[in-house]
């Protein structure tokens, strides 16, 4: 878990250094609907895994409004 | 939506008729859409009768401008099965009794022990409000409740976003607490408290509840014109009764593994209701990133967490969508999971050894990997959208090292978890 942790890590630096601006005329293919989160399979997906394993958040808040068997 | 765009049709025809030109398409266009509606219709199932859940999810969103916004979304569930109460299988047959300490159920020799009287209803309903704040910055803000038999949740969360660099970074911070409160069947079990028999309830207690405050923090980055990366901080703070009330462990011989007797006069074998810590802190790190094809689109996300009760857990999930025409799409999903246990941890307790302060045997806190396996399908019309989604999720625990004494060695003590997931989707605007 701990190499694991570290390459976390580096993956995040490398990325944060690969930026480059993209003008307001060139999000064409970042405005695609399926560019977009569907917000119902993240829902439905934090509550299932939520009720079966032992994390919970991450993408959004981790919460918890149900007593989940 | 049926009632307006005729009348907007014919406003353009009319129009177009008397001004003797052609139907222009922009008219039609224009007529931007009041409410946008998602719904959901899932099953869950989970295999050997265990659990299973059949949920509807409606949203509505109401948008006024590009940056203000209203969200609504009403969720129903549906639970039905049994559930591992914690117990291991034992050579004997095993007698329980149920949470509400009105009746008994028994296990037949050598089978997990399921608690089968789990029933119930659960409602959610959240709404939330967008709006800009100044040129560059956005707040949000909104309320979430759920009501369940046993079990009530009221939350609220605020949220705070700020574009830098032509929009290219976003910067966000977000804040949640909640409270929720338990009203168990039976009533909350006292920790470590043996199981009583039918009728005696002087291991329970009343009612209890729980604080849970969440902190978020993220940047979203647009790393070229066809990638995006967002990364996420988000640190969660729970304090209060965090046992699962229906969750027990057996105390069984550490030679031959066979369960001991419980409280005298009682008949039982002896299982301790488990004992969490009141409070909890999380802390997660998510990372996810979105690229773009020519037709296509994946997204790959990350997701480490770590805890105070020694659990770290780290998450991938990776989805292609394969734009197969312009109406039609596919979406291969995979996801791999791994957590180690909590340190309170206990598959079993062994008679004679002193009591631990924290211990619990419910399987979600076992060292345990997971994977789910699906696609979803969608399909556009003139009307709306449908999708269908198929998954399949494994979760195997391990759960026997050092406790394989005895009985107990020839038993699978945590079983495998299956589950098939489906479900149906439908968005539509008003």
């Amino acid at each position: 878990m701990t190499a694991l942790r570290n390459l976390v890590f580096l993956v995040f630096a490398a990325t944060a250094a690969a930026c480059t601006t993209v003008q307001p005329w060139e999000r064409d293919l970042q405005a695609r609907a399926d560019m977009q989160p569907d917000a119902h399979d993240a829902a439905i997906d934090d509550h299932i895994y939520f009720s079966k394993e032992a994390s919970s958040g991450g993408r959004g808040f981790a919460g918890g409004g149900c007593g989940c068997n | 939506m049926q009632l307006k765009k005729p009348i907007g049709g014919s406003l353009a025809a009319a129009t177009c008729g008397l001004l003797g030109a052609l139907p222009a398409a922009p008219v039609v266009a224009q007529e931007a859409p009041r409410w946008e509606i998602d719904s959901s219709l899932l099953y869950y199932g989970e295999d050997g009768e265990r659990v299973t859940d059949v949920s509807l999810m409606v949203s509505a969103r109401r948008a006024f401008d590009e940056d203000r916004a209203l969200d609504l979304t009403l969720t129903v569930d549906s639970l039905t099965g049994a559930t591992p109460s914690g117990a291991v299988p034992a050579s004997t047959v095993q007698t329980f009794t149920t949470p509400s300490g009105k009746d008994s159920y028994t296990v037949a020799a050598g089978d997990a022990p399921l608690d089968d009287s789990f029933l119930d209803t659960r409602v959610a309903l959240s709404a939330h409000w967008r709006a800009p704040l100044g040129e560059s910055m956005r707040w949000s803000a909104g309320f979430s409740a759920s009501s369940e038999y046993d079990y009530l949740h009221l939350g609220v969360d605020g949220r705070l976003e700020r574009d830098f660099n032509l929009k290219n970074t976003t910067a966000y911070v977000g804040v949640a607490y909640s409270q929720d409160d338990m009203d168990p069947v039976g009533g909350a079990p006292i920790p470590l408290a043996p199981m009583r028999e039918v009728g005696n309830l002087s291991s329970k207690a009343g009612n209890d509840s729980k604080d849970l405050t969440d902190v978020l923090v993220g940047v979203t980055q647009v790393l070229s014109r066809r990638s995006l990366l967002e990364v996420s901080y988000s640190y969660g703070s729970s304090d209060g009764y965090l046992n699962d009330p229906y969750k027990f462990l057996s105390v069984v011989d550490p030679v031959s593994g066979a369960p001991v007797p419980g409280p005298a006069g009682s008949g039982l074998d002896l299982y301790v209701y488990e004992s969490r810590p009141d409070s909890r802190t999380k802390q997660s790190l998510f990372a996810e990133w979105r690229h773009a094809f020519d037709r296509d689109s994946m997204a790959v996300n990350f997701r480490y967490m770590t805890d105070d009760w020694g659990i770290e857990s780290a998450t991938v999930e990776a989805r292609y969508r394969w734009n197969i025409s312009d109406r039609s799409w596919l979406e291969p999903q995979l996801r791999w999971y791994t957590q180690d246990a909590a340190d309170f941890y206990r598959t079993v307790l062994f008679e004679g050894e002193a009591l631990p302060r924290h211990a619990s045997a419910d399987y979600r806190l076992a060292d345990l990997d997971a994977w789910t396996v699906g696609a979803k399908y969608g399909h556009r019309t003139d009307h709306g959208e449908f999708s269908v989604r198929l998954g399949y999720y494994r979760q195997e625990a391990d759960a026997t090292a050092g406790v394989a004494v005895g009985d107990l060695a020839g038993f699978d003590l945590v079983p495998p978890l299956t589950a098939v997931i489906v479900q149906f989707g439908y968005k539509f605007q008003l």
